[in-house]
């Protein structure tokens, strides 16, 4: 634990700060620290998110889709996540819970986001069908 | 980085193509009186919803910077489009 974070939490045990001040100090601090700092690991890092479909319809014809998303703008998108405000986010609970999709956003912190992203390294998602191959990999 | 050129190219359904080249820095200077006003409409709706504006600020600032490397394809029929971010 570095000094900052041990700083914010003392603050929030002497009562000086609210949780809600401490959370938005952690992400503040999450922020500023290098993401790439991690342990440098024996492969290069991917730095693409990639998601090819190729499908052959028989009313439309073949489809083919070939997206790369940098995983830094997902990462950024996540960080932007944080800002959305209380109220929308109790707003798509409730459309959530709806559908019948009992999720409480609110729950969801940005540290789980961005294990979620870096999760993404490993992943593979292959579906194969008689007509349509979806592929989902980083690179 | 902040993107530097923004390259789109289509075909429609009969056959012809098209190519469009958008320089980012040139065109961000040309609309950069419309930014401003763009700039302050956000502050004010950060402080109507209680957000830290220049976080928030950063935050898009963050995403546009990490843009490059984008590229979207897509192609059924006769009909494809390109969209690639540099």
């Amino acid at each position: 634990m570095n000094e900052q974070r041990r700083q914010i939490l003392q603050m929030l045990a002497e009562g000086k700060i609210t949780a809600d001040e401490a959370e938005r100090l952690l992400t503040a601090v999450e922020t500023v620290e290098e993401p790439d700092a991690a342990p440098a690991r024996g492969k290069a890092r991917p730095k693409y998110l990639r998601l090819i479909v190729d499908a052959n319809d028989e009313h439309s014809g073949e489809t083919k889709v070939n997206i790369r998303v940098p995983l830094k703008l997902l990462r950024a998108g996540m960080r932007l996540a944080v800002f959305v405000p209380p109220q929308a986010l109790e707003r798509a609970n409730q459309e959530l819970v709806k559908q019948g999709v009992p999720i409480d956003l609110t729950e969801i912190k940005p540290n789980q986001l961005e294990d979620l992203v870096d999760a993404l390294d490993d992943l593979t998602l292959d579906v194969d069908q008689t007509d349509t191959k979806v592929r989902i990999y980083c690179e | 980085m902040m993107p530097q050129l923004v390259t789109a190219r289509w075909r429609r359904r009969d056959g012809r193509r098209r190519r469009l080249f958008l320089p980012v820095v040139p065109i961000v200077l040309l609309l950069s009186p419309l930014l401003v006003f763009t700039v302050i409409g956000g502050i004010v709706a950060c402080l109507m919803y209680g957000l830290p504006p220049l976080r928030t600020l950063a935050g898009v600032g963050r995403l546009f910077g990490a843009l490059p490397g984008a590229r979207f394809e897509f192609e059924q029929g006769r009909t494809a489009v390109f969209v690639s971010v540099r």
